[in-house]
């Protein structure tokens, strides 16, 4: 094996000297012992959530009493500044009180099941309109904020070029600008065009 | 007909003159790579311990891009560096070695291990293993691996909108546990910024690396239930750029990154003021050296030593030379051959004259014998064999030709009847007959190439005579011939087209055939009911054998090359008589480069040459410079099935406002359009905003949109000017509460996310 190079010697150096992994760490704790399964990606997050969910009595992050202390500072500048609250008794100041006060106090954690959990959305509408924006729709998930599938009506391009497609070829299924991009998508070797259906989503996917 | 120098010439006038194009732009290709190394700064944790009273704070603006660290006393961001890690193990030196941020494109390897701590296309924190090594290296080069006990400074973290409950609560953990912090606080890094270019009510429109929001904020509170996420950002820009440059360049496909690919879109890439209008005439000829970017990728040029004159010179003498060897070796191998069998010819010719003189049989037996020689027929042949070769080889040297002036031989004995003649006589006879077929066959085929020769001069002369008496009927017909052989042409390519396709009609027939052909009594012959079998009567039957034959047989080249060559004599025919032939209409012309949309598209406004290693490296952004950003406000183009941004803001604006907040003024949010992220730094964005917006309000509606003062920086600076301030006192979330109220704690605020059961 030949002799390491001078680059080679200081590239080695470099690696030594940007290297995390032998550099001990004071500042992390000895004790942390992560969870080995803690790498979940967002299906398993959301897999687990819908699984608790279901399984779980506490339906509402709003009864959890003390995981949720929404600031007071939330409500109170809301009801005096803008003056939009159609009910000051709806501004909540804090969690358990959020809840309008007609909620029977009597309700037993172990009877929170879904069912109460739609009458309390219903009864929950007056504080609403409390415009308190974050805290009283329904909450705000991931998931729920994705924006809706498009109702305007979509434009066509062409696959290949990008330009504006007026035409479809039905054996491959490409839309194409002009006579010169037909030929060409003709001539497109194998599976090459559900590749370029692919860019655009349209592909056939196999399950 | 060959082409005189003066139908040349006309030829020539009627050729375009050369174009010369002026030296291309050209940029290079770029892609992430380490710079230098990051030095661990101790001063700012000195500082800070200076101001204790302040409140400083570590502010970490952790984005899926660019994570941002800094101290909230300052300005700017310590550093920023992706949110990646490497780690891999160096067998030959037997070390693991772990890399984060930039300092994972140190080297190929490094490179190719690199880990993101996002989910791709998320700005969901996904691999926590690469988070905490981001977060070591932070802590380490803010200088807090040299004091001892923990991270001692309270943490202001951004995350993203509507973050997972999850993603929160193992941050805190590893935080609180791990590092040993005093306190957190989230927000949401859009709300930051906003804050920080004094926003109160208005519309953030939120354009970052994995994902863009829409958020409306009501005198300074978001209202996050009215809140939009489009699933597109400049990662997905990036990597649908780089799909359309791998479809566009096949060849090219593994020399293509993300990295370059995100580099490109940053730099080359612009929103579109009109879309539909200026995509129209994108490929267009007028303009297109402006439109057309050349990306030039590192080639290794093959190296061509230019030989000096002296150099050729000396090489062809040597060549010269080296023939001149040859030819004298083989003359003299000649001349020795030539003397030994003259030597040979004379020692026969003098046995002859002796066994001629002689008058006893026994001695011309003994002299035969001496010369290995059967009888005197054989000596004779011997002689003439001889004597023919030697003279050959004479005439060979001296330069004759020696088929010209070869005599006629004789065929004496052709013409005496059989039984006067011996059996040597029949044997010469039969051999003369021989030869006299051989001698006439080749007189035969003289006078046939002379008969073609005379013909094809007729041909020519009856053409031209034609051409001067009818030219337009002439030209009638060349233009007819030059139609077929462009038809026939068609057609061919058709063919093979069709052969392609197993269900075709061409392959069907040609299947049919080859079961004709492989069978025993084939179907056409039962049909026709003749018994014999007369294939191969007619030549042409054999054609069918050249019709089943498909793929590279050497016949189709033919064929290619005689159409092409008959459609450029009747082209080159039409261009020095017809004056309405212009070169355009060749046929040459017509497949030239600058008629081709295609090649302005892949290959720009100049003509392409695929032996310049240069060219072959080179990729042209055309259409994706507007096409890519593009996706932003027609999703569908990519496949995305979301609304575009301007559907999103303006159902944000006209429908779920006025339910949200009673009474609320939707002019006041409309006042205030913010747009802030990396994403949406793209040349006129605001414009294009602002216009698709318009159409969707009520005449007259203030409308104003206005960027971020730094689209990256701002949610960094909002988050280290809040820290400290009351509201954050208030938000944050110190170990005691952690401790008491468990993980997935979290406090409420103004700039942050509320709790979800997610």
């Amino acid at each position: 094996m030949a002799a390491p190079t001078e680059a080679q010697l200081a590239h080695q150096k470099l690696l030594d000297e940007l290297d995390l992994h032998s550099v001990h760490k004071t500042f992390r704790a000895s004790s942390w012992r992560p969870n080995h399964r803690r790498n979940k990606n967002i299906k398993t997050i959301l897999m687990d959530a819908s699984r608790k969910e279901a399984s779980s009595s506490v339906a509402t992050p709003q009864d959890v009493s003390g995981s949720v202390t929404p600031m007071p500072t939330l409500a109170a500048p809301d009801s005096k500044d803008d003056g939009l609250s159609t009910s000051g008794s709806s501004t909540p100041a804090n969690g358990a009180d959020a809840l309008p006060n007609n909620q029977n106090p009597n309700l037993s954690q172990a009877s929170r099941s879904l069912s109460k959990l739609v009458l309390e959305k219903t009864l929950r509408q007056g504080a609403a309109a409390s415009a308190t924006g974050a805290s009283t729709a329904p909450s705000v998930t991931y998931t729920n904020i994705e924006s809706a599938p498009s109702l305007a009506h979509t434009r066509h391009y062409c696959d290949a070029t990008g330009l504006p497609a007026p035409y479809l070829d039905p054996k491959t299924r490409l839309r194409y600008h002009d006579r010169e991009v037909f030929s060409f998508i003709r001539s497109l070797p194998q599976g090459v065009a559900e590749q370029y259906l692919e860019a655009r989503g349209a592909h056939v996917v196999l399950k | 007909m060959a082409p005189s120098a003066i139908e040349e010439a006309v030829i020539a006038s009627k050729m375009p003159p050369p174009k010369s194009y002026p030296p291309p732009k050209i940029f290079p290709a770029k892609e992430s790579k380490f710079e230098k190394t990051i030095a661990i700064q101790r001063d700012g944790r000195e500082k800070a311990l200076a101001r204790a009273n302040e409140n400083p704070v570590i502010v970490i603006d952790n984005g899926s891009f660019n994570v941002r660290a800094g101290w909230s006393f300052e300005d700017n961001p310590r550093f920023s560096i992706p949110p990646i890690m490497s780690k891999f193990r160096d067998r030959k030196a037997g070390k693991t070695y772990s890399f984060a941020g930039n300092d994972c494109y140190v080297d190929a390897n490094s490179r190719s291990h690199i880990r993101n701590a996002f989910e791709q296309g998320s700005g969901v924190i996904t691999n926590w293993d690469a988070m905490e090594h981001v977060l070591d290296y932070i802590f380490i080069k803010l200088g807090f691996n040299d004091i001892d006990g923990s991270v001692d400074w309270p943490i202001v973290m951004t995350e993203a909108v509507a973050n997972f409950t999850y993603v929160r609560k193992t941050m805190s953990e590893t935080l609180f546990e791990c590092y040993g912090v005093p306190s957190v606080a989230y927000g949401i890094d859009a709300l930051f910024s906003y804050r920080h270019n004094k926003g109160n009510t208005g519309l953030v429109v939120s354009s970052s690396h994995t994902s863009t929001h829409v958020i409306p904020v009501y005198n300074q509170r978001p209202l996050l239930a009215q809140a939009t996420r489009l699933n597109w950002g400049g990662w997905h820009s990036a990597e649908y750029l780089l799909k359309l440059l791998k479809l566009k360049y096949p060849a090219f496909v593994n020399k293509l990154n993300s990295s370059q690919a995100e580099h490109m879109l940053r730099d080359y890439c612009y929103l579109s003021a009109d879309y539909d209008n200026e995509l129209r005439g994108y490929l267009d000829w007028t303009g297109l050296e402006d439109r057309d970017i050349v990306v030039q990728y590192p080639y290794t040029e093959e190296v061509v030593v230019q030989k000096s004159e002296e150099e050729l010179a000396r090489i062809a003498e040597r060549k010269k030379e080296s023939g001149r060897r040859l030819q004298e070796q083989a003359a003299k191998l000649r001349l020795e051959k030539l003397m030994k069998k003259e030597e040979e010819l004379e020692y026969y010719k003098n046995l002859q004259t002796r066994i001629q003189n002689a008058t006893n049989k026994k001695d011309v037996r003994r002299m035969l014998d001496a010369g290995e020689m059967k009888d005197e027929a054989a000596l004779e042949k011997t002689i003439n064999a001889l004597d023919k070769a030697v003279r050959k080889a004479q005439t060979k040297d001296v330069g004759g030709d020696p088929e010209e002036d070869q005599q006629q031989p004789v065929f004496d004995l052709l013409d005496v009847p059989d039984d006067q003649l011996d059996e040597a006589g029949l044997k010469a006879k039969r051999q003369q007959r021989l030869l006299k077929s051989n001698h006439d066959a080749r007189a035969r085929a003289k006078a046939g190439k002379e008969a073609e020769k005379a013909r094809i001069e007729e041909a020519k002369r009856l053409d031209e005579e034609r051409r001067e008496k009818d030219l337009e009927g002439w030209l009638e017909d060349k233009r007819r011939a030059r139609a077929e052989a462009l038809q026939k042409m068609k057609e061919r390519d058709r063919l093979k087209q069709d052969l392609g396709n197993r269900k075709s009609l061409a392959s069907q027939s040609r299947m049919k055939t080859i079961a004709n052909l492989a069978s025993d009594n084939p179907t056409k012959k039962r049909r026709r009911g003749g018994d014999d079998d007369t294939f191969g009567a007619d030549d042409d039957d054999w054609g069918v054998y050249r019709t089943i034959a498909i793929g590279d047989n050497s016949d189709d080249e033919h064929e290619e090359e005689d159409l092409m060559a008959s459609l450029k004599t009747c082209e080159q025919d039409l261009l020095l008589y017809d004056p309405g032939f212009t070169y355009e209409d060749t046929y040459e012309a017509q497949l030239d480069w600058s008629k081709s949309m295609l090649h302005a598209f892949t290959r720009g406004p100049r003509p392409f040459d695929p032996a310049s290693a240069a060219e072959l490296n080179q990729l042209h952004l055309n259409v994706e410079r507007i096409r890519v950003p593009e996706v932003l406000f027609q999703p569908s183009i990519a496949g995305v099935d979301q609304a575009g941004l301007v559907e999103m803001a303006g159902d944000i604006v006209n429908q779920r406002l006025s339910g949200a907040i009673a009474g609320a003024d939707r002019d006041a949010f409309l006042r205030d359009i913010f747009l802030t992220g990396g994403n949406t730094l793209f040349k006129n964005f605001e414009q294009r905003l602002r216009d698709g917006l318009t159409p969707l309000l009520p005449a007259d509606t203030p409308l104003k949109v206005r960027r971020a003062q730094n689209a990256q920086l701002d949610a960094w600076r909002g988050a280290a000017a809040w820290s400290g301030s009351s509201a954050w006192k208030a938000a944050t979330i110190t170990r005691a509460e952690y401790l008491e109220k468990g993980s997935e704690y979290l406090k409420e605020h103004d700039l942050g996310n509320p709790v979800s059961t997610v």
